[in-house]
């Protein structure tokens, strides 16, 4: 384990790297959980449903613990979640619109949660002290995200019909850009690489592959042949694109802004 | 009584304009519902305890959890007091990251030690190190659970 940052001399681009990293993964912990709760009602079993209505209860939790992290650089989480535009929501690609179908949906569980614990458990491993703290619980909980990923992306891979082929479509479209942020190795993130607070870009990426590499080989694919997206956004730290409008208005709670509690 | 013709008497309301804008309409902060261990709680301490960490410890005794009917020490919520000038920190942490009962637990410790008049002030301190698990339950906490049929 590395030694531990000192945020009160972090300063210039390594405290912006940082503050870039806190907020890609709380903003892509909430967009989440709005994606899974778009299906509590209309999972094909309502064990499912509940499945998934227990993941954004999670997901959420999640992006509280995430977005508080950047008290520790003295900076207030609030108007982060409530008041940024759109186009500065740092979520992952695979994110930006809603899934259409429940493959897509077992898709972003399998494959764009697991990106996410990736980072996490880099995330954990390294020297931001409260990362190391708080992420564990959060890895905890996502055992249950992957088992329940995993499970149904095996069972629509060998299902008849279509299934199997919108599941490689899935699959396809989404991979490029999880495969780019999970091994992101701009300015930015190597200077989180040099400052300890998450492992070599190459390593995340090794380990992201090995994660999904047996999953993905059932629909046909091979994760080693897959390329990173290289387009980029450096300010955000994800690629190129934004949610959509009704998700970043749910997300920053545009319309329960009298209900709002400190 | 043939519903036939039936119309229900109601009177449409308009809905009311919230403005958007942060607590437009509402108090700033707007306090949450209270647990239902409270009438298990114990009159005040007619004189405070010469150890009072271990009386803060006996204090929290009587704080159940929400919603599972054991107190938070028992359910291993607790990971440790200090009291030092009539503060009481207590360092807690929760089942679940966004667990629904932090603000009807967070409210239940502080009301329970603050009617103690040896403590002014409750301190506290939210922890996830070391993740919490059910093997955190104490052994007390787990025969009390299986008495209720409650397996962890």
């Amino acid at each position: 384990m590395s030694e531990t940052l000192d945020t009160s001399t972090l300063e210039g681009a390594n405290r912006d790297a940082l503050v870039r990293l806190i907020i890609s993964l709380a903003d892509s912990k909430r967009l989440m959980g709005i994606r899974y709760s778009d299906w509590t009602l209309g999972a094909p079993s309502i064990e499912t449903g509940v499945s998934t209505a227990s993941m954004t209860q999670d997901e959420w939790g999640h992006a509280r613990l995430l977005y508080a992290m950047l008290k520790q650089l003295g900076i207030d989480p609030s108007p982060v979640e409530h008041d940024r535009p759109g186009e500065e929501f740092a979520s992952l690609s695979a994110l930006d619109h809603e899934r259409g179908d429940w493959v897509g949906t077992v898709a972003l569980i399998a494959l764009a949660d697991e990106a996410l614990s990736t980072m996490l458990r880099s995330f954990a491993e390294g020297s931001f002290e409260v990362a190391r703290t708080r992420v564990p619980k959060m890895l905890a909980e996502e055992e249950f995200h992957a088992s329940l990923g995993a499970a149904w992306y095996r069972r629509l891979a060998a299902a008849e019909g279509e299934a199997a082929g919108l599941l490689r479509s899935a699959t396809e479209e989404m991979l490029p850009g999880l495969l780019a942020w999970a091994g992101a190795n701009d300015a930015a993130a190597r200077a989180m690489v040099d400052a300890g607070v998450i492992g070599p870009a190459e390593d995340r990426l090794s380990a992201f592959r090995d994660a999904v590499r047996d999953l993905v080989a059932l629909v046909g694919m091979d994760i080693n042949t897959v390329e990173p997206a290289t387009d980029w956004d450096e300010v955000r730290g994800r690629a190129s694109g934004r949610p959509d409008e009704e998700a970043c208005e749910r997300a920053r709670g545009d319309r329960n802004r009298a209900l709002l509690v400190e | 009584m043939s519903s036939a013709g039936w119309r229900p008497d109601v009177t449409t309301l308009p809905l009311p304009v919230i403005e958007r804008r942060r607590h437009a309409g509402l108090p700033k902060a707007v306090t949450s519902h209270m647990s239902g261990g409270r009438d298990l709680w114990s009159a005040p301490l007619e004189e405070a305890p010469d150890d009072r960490v271990q009386g803060t410890w006996d204090l929290l005794q009587e704080v159940l959890d929400p919603e599972i009917p054991i107190s938070l020490p028992e359910l291993g919520l607790i990971y440790g007091v200090d009291f030092e000038d009539g503060v009481a920190r207590i360092d807690l942490t929760f089942t679940a990251t966004a667990c629904p009962c932090m603000e009807f637990i967070r409210e239940d410790i502080t009301d329970r030690l603050e009617s103690e008049y040896w403590i002014d002030r409750v301190e506290l301190v939210e922890v996830w190190d070391p993740p919490w698990t059910s093997d955190r339950i104490t052994p007390e906490g787990r025969e009390k659970l299986k008495k209720l049929g409650v397996s962890a």
